[in-house]
């Protein structure tokens, strides 16, 4: 009895740490339903919206303003360009939900990563074949020192530092 | 009924397993969300500081400042450390410049009054309707003198628009008018320099560079004229930047947070303070004390001063005038400064010449470490500076309101009927107007009283330039733009007056017949383009349209003094009234000192938390409003800390807590300003005060017209009620409370 209690018991928690996983590795449900792969299909490249990845911390989103630009004419007969072109005539900012975040303790600049070289599927994932954004990997401490200790020895030892991303 | 089931040990056990393991399932995914901006703002880049150099606007100094934004949102404002006035510091005014900006009570949209003036029900009204509606008002006038126009402290380039469309209408020019400026008297410093030097440009004292400053009644290191600018100096003064320390005397009747930073501090008889400086004057002469030679030709100014009954008048001992003449006379650089207190009673502007004439007396006007004139602006547009007008002049308006000669009244950053006397008939006057337009941010004291008030951007929000004055040690001219897009739907006063000259047509029309506030002002700055003097270089206009709001400014690379030219006033016989007070000293024992508060200055701050949770100096009160009386008096009325009294005059009354203060003089009642709104915000109006200028008499220094603000007698009557002011600090004079 206790033996099968305690298999009963395990397979549960099993279950639920599968499916907080697949949680984490979900797409949130959007506001508007956003298509990554067509954008990249109709070569927009990712700098184009997220326009500051080069230049500061923050990749950041592309304003209304700049959606509208293309919108305007382009694909108006879609449903989602439709939502969005309601959020505009309503100049009401669309609620995304964040797909990718670091915690607030940590210092991370999309800047400082892309003059390595690196490019925004290391992280993101091939954003350019989501239909409906999702984290490609679970974004925490382990992740980002298995790339770091990775690097050339000289730069591990800042890489490794505690102090390089939390400052 | 069946008992309870008991829970066994190990069901409690299952049940607490199961619950945990139902907790495991719900999301474990934080949900985030990030909203896009609309419009972008310009050079936005996300979580990165843009600086924007601009002006402060809390007060008439005009410091520069920077400000950082961060997507779009104005987040610390500093001072500007390349601007000549300041050199990047700034008070606590300043800081608090960005509760102005996102304060909660603002107008989010023009609105008309519905439920009639008075009524607070305000309704947003289109702005082109608004245009129409006050270009109708303007055009259906009969008479164009049926037009009036009170301002504040205007932006330099709404005032100039301002007094281009009065002047294209055949009308009269704006009446500016606020208590800051009556406070610290620039009219009548104003009126001084025209009659001594011959322009109507205010002194500027070379304090850093100065060993002997007398100030009389100017809290310099507060709120009088330019303080950060002031403070700068004192410091470079007092931390011996010429391998010795600076000497700063202070006469005044209440112990003012200047007066505590000075060496000494002389509470003269109210009113007297003149009489000191001829004391001192005359003991100078007589004495030929100082390394300037013969004061021959100065002994006209003095022949009729007797020491002795100068003395006796002022409460100051023959031997401590003596000393200080010496002290005075004998500095290598040593400056006397006229300040606000003085131009607060009736014999102000002979008092004020008295004190400026001590500098002629040690020869200071002019030389490094004394007084210099204020740089006017550079060009001849920039040189239309809103002046200040006289209180007779205000009272003459409010005359013309009174007798139904005024069919429109418009008004900009004023706020009469909280800023004059009461008993100057404001309230009567406004309601005899037919018809009044504000543009007023928020719904102050003389909105409510309006019909429709088209709000103006707040000053983080706006265009602009202002020369400064006082002025710096160079011509400076200080540039404005916006650090952030307008919150709401506001409108730049500029902009209304130029859409008004469109829609009016003829003579209006070419007389402002700029597109935008932005044209008007790039053409009239693009006059100091090419200047040879300019601490940078353009070489097209454009380019130095792009300079100017990088540098927050124009100003010359080089140090360029104005030195004072004199008139022949100085040659007759210096007189001064014996000060006159209003009410019987029988029935009013005390003079009444209404001061300007280093948070609120003249009320205008009360609207901003960080200034009202900011403690008083000298007192350490937070949020509230209280009276300071000297201990002696206190005993005698038998009063203490905290109790309330009434203060009555001749012309009103109100009530306050007291705090006992011995930094006073035993017959003076003294009482900051700015607490009291009855409107102005949810902050202005949450803390339990009075607006001293209830009981203030409307009289006037006959010299000059300027408002006698500290003429009036007050009694003070305890009420038998304690209403616990908060302080930061202990009563009991030992410094901080402890937790011990």
């Amino acid at each position: 009895m206790t033996r099968r209690l305690l298999l009963f018991f395990s397979i549960l928690i099993l279950a639920a740490v599968l499916v907080t996983r697949a949680q984490v590795l979900a797409s949130p449900e959007q506001p508007v339903a956003f298509n990554h792969q067509i954008h990249a299909q109709a070569g927009v490249q990712c700098l184009f919206c997220h326009s500051s990845a080069l230049r500061a911390d923050i990749a950041g989103i592309p304003s209304m303003q700049k959606c509208m630009g293309c919108h305007t004419i382009i694909a108006t007969d879609n449903v989602a360009v439709q939502v969005l072109t309601s959020y505009w005539k309503r100049k009401e900012p669309i609620p995304w939900v964040r797909v990718s975040w670091q915690p607030e303790f940590v210092y991370f600049s999309h800047q400082a990563h892309l003059r390595t070289g690196e490019n925004c599927e290391t992280c993101h994932g091939d954003v350019g074949r989501m239909p409906l954004t999702r984290p490609a990997v679970k974004m925490d401490m382990g992740w980002c020192l298995d790339c770091h200790l990775l690097q050339p020895e000289e730069k591990v030892v800042r890489l490794a530092d505690c102090l390089t991303c939390h400052k | 009924m069946s008992m309870p089931k008991t829970i066994t040990r190990r069901e409690f056990l299952k049940i607490a397993a199961g619950a945990s393991i139902a907790t495991g399932f719900t999301s474990a995914v934080r949900s985030i969300v990030i909203e896009p901006f609309i419009y972008p703002p310009e050079e936005e880049l996300p979580g990165q500081a843009t600086w924007y150099a601009s002006t402060c606007r809390q007060c008439a100094a005009g410091c520069g400042i920077i400000v950082r934004t961060i997507d779009g949102r104005a987040k610390k404002i500093e001072g500007n450390p390349l601007h000549p006035l300041n050199r990047g510091k700034l008070c606590a005014r300043g800081q608090a410049g960005l509760q102005v900006l996102y304060n909660p009570d603002r107008l989010k949209n023009a609105v008309r009054q519905v439920g009639g003036r008075g009524s607070r029900q305000f309704e947003p009204f289109y702005w082109p309707d608004a245009l129409d509606l006050l270009s109708s008002k303007i055009a259906a006038l009969s008479s164009t003198e049926r037009f009036a126009f009170l301002g504040g402290l205007m932006p330099s380039h709404t005032y100039r628009l301002t007094s281009l469309l009065l002047e294209a209408l055949g009308a009269a020019p704006p009446v500016i008018y606020d208590l800051q400026s009556a406070l610290e008297g620039r009219s009548a410093v104003s009126q001084l320099s025209q009659a001594l030097f011959g322009a109507p440009d205010l002194p500027e004292y070379d304090l850093s560079q100065s060993d002997v400053v007398l100030s009389f009644g100017a809290n310099l290191l507060e709120t009088w004229m330019s303080p950060v600018a002031q403070s700068v100096a004192y410091g470079a003064m007092r931390q011996g930047s010429m391998g010795r320390r600076g000497l700063l005397v202070q006469f005044e009747p209440r112990l003012s947070s200047t007066a505590a930073s000075a060496d000494e501090w002389v509470p003269v008889q109210p009113g007297a303070e003149g009489f000191v400086a001829l004391a001192i004057g005359r003991i100078i002469v007589e004495e030929r004390l100082g390394h300037v030679g013969s004061h021959q030709s100065q002994a006209v100014l003095y022949q009729n001063v007797d020491v002795r009954d100068m003395s006796a008048a002022s409460d100051v001992p023959v031997d401590t005038l003596r000393h200080l003449a010496r002290v005075f006379a004998d500095a290598d650089r040593a400056v006397a400064i006229p300040g606000g207190y003085l131009s607060g009673q009736q014999n102000g502007f002979s008092s004020m010449l008295a004190v400026q004439a001590l500098n002629l007396v040690i020869a200071q006007v002019g030389r490094q470490g004394g007084m210099f004139l204020s740089n006017p602006g550079p060009t001849a547009a920039l040189r239309q500076n809103p002046p200040v007008n006289t209180f007779d002049e205000v009272m003459d308006l409010i005359r013309r309101m009174k007798a139904g000669e005024i069919d429109l009244l418009l008004l900009h950053s004023a706020n009469p009927l909280y800023e004059l006397p009461a008993a100057a008939g404001f309230f009567e006057a406004i309601a005899r107007v037919p018809f009044v337009v504000s543009f007023s941010p928020v719904v102050d004291e003389t909105a409510v009283w309006a019909d429709l008030i088209l709000p103006d951007h707040t000053y983080l929000e706006s265009w602009g330039y202002q020369v400064p004055s006082p002025g710096a040690d160079r011509p400076v001219v200080n540039s404005q733009q916006p650090v952030v897009s307008p919150l709401y739907d506001t409108l730049a006063t500029s902009d209304v007056l130029l859409g008004l000259a469109a829609r009016l047509g003829g003579k209006l029309a070419a007389a402002l017949s700029w597109r935008d506030e932005a044209s008007y002002l790039e053409e009239t700055v693009s006059e100091l383009h090419g200047s040879s003097l300019g601490a940078y270089s353009a070489r097209t206009p454009s380019g130095f349209w792009a300079l100017w709001r990088q540098y927050g400014g124009w100003w010359s690379e080089k140090q360029i003094r104005r030195e004072p030219e004199l008139t022949d006033i100085v040659q007759k016989p210096l007189l001064i009234a014996e000060p006159h007070f209003e009410g019987d000293p029988q029935d009013y024992p005390f003079h009444l000192y209404p001061y300007s508060s280093i948070t609120l200055s003249d009320g205008r701050g009360a609207n901003l938390p960080w200034l009202q949770e900011t403690p008083d100096p000298m007192t350490t009160v937070q949020w509230g409003m209280w009276v300071e009386i000297n201990p002696e008096t206190a005993e005698g009325l038998g009063i203490s800390d905290n109790d309330v009294v009434q203060v009555e005059s001749p012309h009103g009354s109100m009530e306050a807590s007291v705090v006992i203060y011995p930094g006073i003089r035993p017959d003076i009642v003294a009482i900051p300003v700015g607490q009291g709104h009855q409107d102005y915000g949810r902050f202005a109006q949450a803390v339990i005060g009075s607006n001293p200028m209830a009981l203030v008499a409307p009289v006037t220094d006959p010299d000059t017209g300027a408002l006698a603000w500290g003429a009036t007698r007050v009694r003070l009557k305890p009420i038998g009620k304690k209403q616990v002011l908060a302080r930061l600090e202990s009563l009991d004079g030992n410094g901080r409370e402890s937790l011990g």
